[in-house]
Order: structure tokens, then C-alpha cells, then sequence
């Protein structure tokens, strides 16, 4: 019931003001963002949180509903486990503390829907999605032994959120949202760095 | 400056910001967590088999080809600790000539790596942090007359060898049918000897006298 009270709120913000389209107009997001690892990447690599993460989407809206570009960003996510027996080779076993870093920074084409845009709102929801490449440092230490493997691998993005301008045009305002990343990286085992980012930041026109 | 450009600046120091508060493994361990403990054994080799042991007076010091021995306050916690997790296990230590049935060796490992760096790649890198002007001849250009320099890194590590003393007649040969490997931080001190062969010992279940 308060989910169907807050969606209802949620929507009446949504259809309550108006706010001018933004087309053919330059924009810049920033965000800071905060990713939690997901599948074998939790599992297997980092399960812990990164409070690390910047993302920059620069934005051309072709039309008042739909906006493409560029979208940048980069994520640090790090775990120290605590000692444990690791097998290393026939009859070998090795006892070490063991640290995974992982640097993601995506480079994707990207498209950015705002529904309601052009329509009384106060808030306004969007959905984007994005593709390209993750350009990947992984970093792994048995203790203070071992070594970093760079690539870039494929990267598809699908996000949401909402947005709420701060003034009637709509072309600045504040900008909330959550991005799901798929990334690929099939090395030594691995499968991928697939994770859920949730931002918060800024929008604003390059005129 | 429009906030606009006020936004960018700050979306760019924070952007420098995070990129160098990357949690850099490295930096985040102790000594204790540096270090790695790695055993070998042979997996045909029953250890009950085996009660008595000997262990070498001093420690062979094996230094970039080099070998002598030696006997320091480390090798000897070294030997100490060795001595209290094997009888710990059943196994008597005996003078090595009372036909111990395993000998054990303890050695400490240098290994010297020597590269260059290319001064032209060097300064190409970085030779715009070198201000000319701090010496008071600013304008001019930084002349290096040398194309490389040298530098050394030496990395040690102290291992345990268990001998086949019983079979070495049989087989015509001392096979090692155990070793353990300390690497990391802080290895030679005397103080970490006991925890690290403690720690060979912990991982290495089998090596049982009963």
C-alpha cells in the first residue's frame, strides 16, 4: 500500500509542472556513483560495495524526448580477504591474504528517454541505455606477489531514474538514478564484472 | 567563470580525486598480510613412516649463485621454531649421526634483479616536472649526456627443506619430500619466525610422526 502511495505521489510530481523540451540543446550529467558487484563478480572477485565512482554523460537531444552521446565514468572497486589456504600447483598450497582491485571505466554510446518531457512536470523519469566498451585494470595479490591484467571488453548499459529541475525551462537540475552493467571479461576463470551503480548528481546545458 | 565552468572545474577535481583514492592494494597490508606461506610435498610419502630428524647447525645462505653458511640471531629462530612444530608432530630430533630418518635444512634466499631505465623514455615521461627555473637558468633545456641508468632490487625469502634421509641408500639419492616457502615483509626478523614456520606447519596436516 505505501508503494502504490508513493508511486501515486510520484506520478502527480511527474504530470504537475511544466518543463520546456530540451531539444537540440547540449547537456552534461555528473554524477557520483556508488556500485555493488553482481552474479560470479560478487561471488567470486569483490563482494563489497565501491563507494568510489564518478560518471559524465554528454547528451544531444535530437528531439524533446530523446537525447544521445557519450557516456564516461569510472568505478574502483577493491576487497582484502582475510588469510586462507590457497592450491597453487600439483601438491603446492599457499596460505595468503588475498586482494582483488578492479578499475572499470565504461566509454559507451549512449541514449537517454525522457517520457513525460514536454508535459507539466516537476520531476521528471528517464530510462537510458548505453553501449561500448569497459575499459578494465584488474589487479590481483596473493599477500604482496602477483600482477594486473589491462583490457576492454564489451560494456551494455540499461538505467532509470528521475530527474528535477530547478526552474522552469528544466535544462539544469538535479539527477538521480541506477544503471545495470553488464561488463565482459572472460580471463583465468572469470566471466564478467557485472554490477548495479546507483548515481547522484548534476545536469546542466553546454551552450 | 559561469557555474557552468564552475561545475566542470569541480566534476574534474573530484574526478582526480577519486582516481587517485583508488584503494591501492599494496598500501592496504600489513606486514603480517605481505607475507605468503607456500608448502610443496610429495604426494607419495606416508610421514608416520618416519620418527627421528636432524636439522642443519646454521642456515645455508643462498645468494645469487652464491652459497655459504651462516648462523644469525634469524637463522637460529628460524632453526628454534623449525625444531618446536616438528616435535610438536611426534618426530625426535637426534644427532645427525644417529641415521636420523629425515634431514632438514634451513636456507635464507637472496635474489638480485638488475634492469636499466632508458633516460630518453625517462625524460619524455616526465621531464616537464623539472623546473629549469628553480635553478635560474629558466628557459633552458634539461641536456642528459647518458642514455640509461641502473638500478638494483634484491628480494629474499627463507625456506625449510626436509630431506629423505631412511630411502637414501635404496634410491641412490636425498629426495626433498617437503618444503616450505616464506615470502614477504619483514622475514628477517627474528620475531617473525615462529608465527611463519607455525604457519607451514598449520597447512601442512600430514606431517605426523604417529
Amino acid at each position: 500500500m505505501k508503494l502504490f502511495k508513493f508511486s501515486f505521489l510520484f506520478l502527480l510530481l511527474a504530470l504537475g509542472l511544466n518543463v520546456h523540451a530540451q531539444q537540440h540543446e547540449l547537456r552534461l550529467n555528473l554524477h557520483y556513483s556508488y556500485a555493488m558487484p553482481l552474479g560470479s563478480f560478487k561471488n567470486d572477485v569483490i563482494s563489497n560495495g565501491s563507494p568510489r565512482g564518478v560518471t559524465g554523460d554528454l547528451l544531444y537531444g535530437i528531439n524533446n524526448k530523446i537525447s544521445v552521446g557519450l557516456g564516461l565514468g569510472f568505478q574502483d572497486f577493491y576487497q582484502k580477504y582475510p588469510r586462507d589456504l590457497y592450491p597453487t600447483g600439483n601438491h603446492e598450497t599457499t596460505s595468503a591474504v588475498l586482494s582483488n582491485s578492479v578499475q572499470i571505466m565504461p566509454v559507451l554510446a549512449k541514449a537517454e528517454v525522457h517520457p513525460f518531457n514536454g508535459k507539466r512536470a516537476a520531476v521528471q523519469p528517464y530510462i537510458s541505455a548505453g553501449a561500448g566498451l569497459g575499459i578494465i585494470s584488474f589487479t590481483q595479490y596473493l599477500g604482496e606477489f602477483g600482477g594486473s591484467d589491462n583490457s576492454a571488453g564489451l560494456m551494455l548499459q540499461g538505467g532509470a531514474g528521475f530527474k528535477v529541475p530547478f526552474n522552469a525551462t528544466g535544462s539544469a537540475g538535479l539527477s538521480l538514478g541506477a544503471n545495470y552493467n553488464m561488463v565482459n571479461y572472460k580471463k583465468n576463470g572469470f566471466d564478467n564484472f557485472n554490477n548495479i551503480n546507483f548515481q547522484a548528481g548534476l545536469y546542466f546545458p553546454l551552450r | 567563470m559561469t557555474n557552468k565552468h564552475l561545475l566542470i572545474a569541480v566534476f574534474s577535481v573530484c574526478t582526480a580525486s577519486f582516481l587517485s583514492c583508488t584503494k591501492e592494494p599494496l598500501n592496504n597490508l600489513t606486514p603480517q598480510e605481505s607475507r605468503i606461506y607456500v608448502t610443496n610435498s610429495d604426494s607419495t610419502v606416508n610421514f608416520s613412516n618416519y620418527k627421528t630428524y636432524s636439522i642443519s647447525d646454521s642456515a645455508d645462505v643462498l645468494n645469487n649463485g652464491q652459497t655459504h653458511k651462516e648462523l644469525t640471531a634469524v637463522d637460529q629462530a628460524y632453526i628454534d621454531a623449525v625444531n618446536k612444530y616438528m616435535q610438536a608432530r611426534g618426530f625426535k630430533l637426534v644427532n645427525k649421526n644417529s641415521n636420523p630418518d629425515l634431514g632438514i635444512n634451513v636456507n635464507r634466499i637472496y635474489n638480485t634483479a638488475t634492469g636499466y631505465y632508458d633516460y630518453n623514455d625517462y625524460w619524455d615521461y616526465y621531464g616537464g616536472y623539472w623546473d629549469p627555473y628553480y635553478w635560474g637558468y629558466g628557459g633552458y633545456d634539461y641536456y642528459v649526456p647518458y642514455s640509461f641508468g641502473i638500478y638494483q632490487v634484491t628480494e629474499g625469502a627463507v625456506s625449510v627443506d626436509m630431506l629423505d634421509l631412511k630411502n637414501a641408500n635404496a634410491k641412490g639419492k636425498i629426495a626433498i619430500i617437503w618444503n616450505g616457502l616464506i615470502r614477504g615483509e619483514g622475514i628477517f626478523d627474528s620475531s617473525a619466525a615462529d608465527a611463519s614456520v607455525k604457519a607451514l606447519f598449520d597447512q601442512s596436516t600430514y606431517l605426523q610422526s604417529k
